[in-house]
């Protein structure tokens, strides 16, 4: 028998009652009075940063004015002219080590926790992780209040990837002392609009 | 009397300012948790929702398993399945063989520990990095985790950054954890973009949909994903959630509950392998599928690996993971080394003061310490029961039975209070040690009730 088999039966034959599954629409989760303003204070309190770009103000001129020494700039979007190549036209996700900020499309946020989800909407998915900084552009109107709400509406697309992500990358494994930057984005803005 | 985890925890506790630091720093942690906890008005109904579904899912193990992996198979994974660790370590040595691997980067994951994985890929010429902070540090140092997901909590900063100056030749006396951790940030950047495969561990398995979601902050498992094109997942059975809307339940526990934050910085799903590369799951049971027929302790299979029972609980805090003698420490490891050999891990139960702090942080709700109070009741059963503490049972079970010779002996107990230090804190008394012993009273409560000194309050 193969071990699949064998563990299939040690299941089958060690389960005594079984349990129903309870309803998890019954759960409801916390409402904020403004789930865009509460996002924001969650993004910064977890070492990121979120706000609201007013209508007279150009992306590229914040982004530039917000990351002056970004050398190497990451974007498959349209509009981001300060970008200095497109990662979707990079073959090897090697290559995308040195880039010094990328700027990605986010699909929804969370109130509770300042989460972003990110289906995959590049070719390498390294470019969210390897840039040195990362910038998230999302729709103000799509920020949901909990995760019960974010998980009825995240889509996956094709490339069989998805990811919350919740400010920088940080690490607290030498003596509980709170470090930004472990392996992944130094810093994360998330451009609301 | 003294079990081996009493003396290494009193090898711990010589280091009088680190045990204090880290006692405190624990605490903190669940006082961490605990904002967390009381930001969110539902939180003890997301408790019960996460302990409902995941007594359902255990106990529907069987067709989930079989979802899961067609879904996956669907998917374009590679699903494998293992009996045992013996068996897991040999799928991920022939996994990299077929592929002539030679370096593959970890992150994070218990149940490579528990299979011991690393070593027996090293013994097999394969270069195996662990590319968690905690987890490398202890990697470079030979060590083993002391908290599941805290793994280098019992270290200090300048151990750290002498460990570095040697193994990464950092600066000489830094031991900043800001320029440590950058150090280590180059280091196993290197690592990721020289490594032909990536390994992670499992928080949660989707049945519905065949994805594995892995959960770190420091995205070591997404970079360890992102440059090499093959993918291998290690999961422990028990690791399945039925639907992706059930995971919104368990990621808005998880975090929360381990370290006190809202969310981990990285939530990640994966589906499907990379453009040209390979996604392999293996699935393992190594003991669990025996678990689901023993009632007493099956709640242990609801166990998300947060830690949390091991930030709260007093004995963890002041002995340290090391003071266990299974590798995972703290009250869940206490049930689970009993589940893996009762003989071999029993000095582990004595250290539980029963004070039930786990059970009430527990975001799953197992029952952990109604747990530990059953296995000292079995002690005799694995002939593990304190010598001394049998004599003085029957000794007490002697004396309870004769009543007159009871009450003549209480008559007397005072006099203890009197006696010399030295008849009464010694080597034969082992409450005696650590602590000061509290004084009979000069009277009797029955005798007191008697005589009419005790009145019910009106």
């Amino acid at each position: 028998m193969s071990s699949k088999k064998d563990i299939l039966y040690s299941l089958k034959r060690n389960i005594g009652e079984r349990y129903d599954m309870p309803d998890i629409g019954l759960l409801e989760g916390i409402i904020y009075p403004d789930p865009l303003e509460k996002f924001i204070e969650v993004s910064k309190a977890v070492g990121g940063d979120a706000l609201v770009l007013k209508p007279e103000e150009d992306i590229n001129v914040f982004i530039k004015s917000h990351y002056p020494e970004a050398k190497t700039i990451a974007s498959n979007l349209r509009e981001i002219k300060v970008a200095t190549f497109d990662p979707d036209q990079v073959e090897d996700p090697h290559t995308l080590n040195g880039t010094d900020l990328a700027i990605v499309q986010g699909e929804i946020g969370v109130a509770e926790n300042g989460c972003v989800w990110i289906p995959q909407n590049v070719k390498h998915k390294g470019i969210y992780f390897i840039a040195e900084y990362l910038v998230i552009v999302l729709d103000k109107a799509k920020v949901v209040n909990n995760m019960h709400e974010a998980y009825k509406q995240i889509n996956f697309g094709e490339k069989g990837f998805g990811v919350f992500i919740s400010g920088p990358s940080k690490t607290a494994d030498i003596e509980q002392a709170l470090v930004v930057g472990a392996h992944g984005a130094k810093g994360v803005t998330v451009i609301l609009r | 009397m003294s079990t081996k985890h009493t003396k290494a925890a009193e090898h711990f506790l010589s280091d009088k300012e680190q045990e204090t630091w880290h006692n405190e720093t624990l605490w903190f942690v669940r006082e961490k948790r605990d904002r967390m906890a009381f930001s969110i008005p539902e939180w003890e109904e997301l408790r019960e929702m996460a302990n409902k579904i995941k007594m359902h899912t255990i106990t529907h193990l069987d067709t989930y398993l079989e979802q899961f992996t067609d879904k996956a198979e669907a998917n374009g994974v590679v699903v494998h399945w293992a009996k045992d660790a013996a068996e897991h370590n040999q799928i991920v040595l022939d996994i990299l063989q077929g592929l002539h691997a030679k370096k593959m980067v970890k992150s994070k994951s218990m149940l490579t520990e528990e299979c011991h994985l690393n070593d027996f890929l090293i013994r097999h010429g394969i270069d195996v990095i662990e590319s968690d902070l905690g987890e490398r540090i202890l990697q470079l140092k030979g060590e083993m985790p002391s908290h599941i997901v805290l793994p280098a909590i019992h270290l200090k900063r300048q151990q750290v950054g002498e460990l570095f100056e040697d193994k990464l030749h950092t600066e000489k006396g830094n031991s900043d954890p800001t320029y440590l951790t950058r150090a280590a940030r180059q280091h196993l950047r290197n690592e990721f973009l020289t490594a032909d495969v990536g390994m992670t561990g499992c928080n949660f398995g989707v049945a519905e949909t065949g994805d594995v979601v892995v959960c770190t902050n420091e995205g070591n498992a997404d970079m360890g994903t992102s440059m090499p094109k093959v993918h291998i997942v290690s999961m422990g059975l028990e690791k399945i959630v039925p639907s992706i809307q059930s995971l919104s339940v368990f990621t808005r526990l998880l975090a929360r509950s381990a370290t006190g934050q809202p969310s981990t910085t990285y939530t990640s799903h994966f589906r499907k392998p990379v453009k040209g590369g390979q996604m392999h799951y293996i699935i393992v049971d190594n003991g669990r599928s025996e678990i689901l027929a023993n009632k007493k302790h099956i709640q242990t299979l609801k166990c998300i690996r947060c830690g949390a029972c091991m930030n709260t609980c007093p004995v963890y805090r002041r002995s340290g993971g090391f003071s266990y003698t299974y590798f995972i420490p703290g009250p869940i490891g206490i049930n689970l080394g009993m589940l893996r050999h009762p003989q071999e891990y029993s000095d582990n139960v004595s250290a539980c003061s029963l004070c039930y702090s786990c059970n009430n942080v527990c975001p799953v709700k197992i029952d952990l310490a109604d747990q530990i109070y059953r296995w000292r009741q079995n002690l005799d059963s694995y002939e593990k029961a304190d010598p001394l503490k049998k004599t003085m049972s029957a000794g007490l079970k002697f004396l309870f039975e004769r009543p007159g010779l009871y009450n003549f002996a209480l008559k007397f107990a005072p006099l203890v209070n009197y006696a010399p230090r030295f008849l009464i804190y010694n080597g034969l008394n082992e409450w005696g040690k650590g602590r000061e012993l509290p004084r009979f009273a000069k009277e009797s409560f029955t005798s007191m009730w008697k005589s009419g000194k005790v009145k019910p309050k009106k």
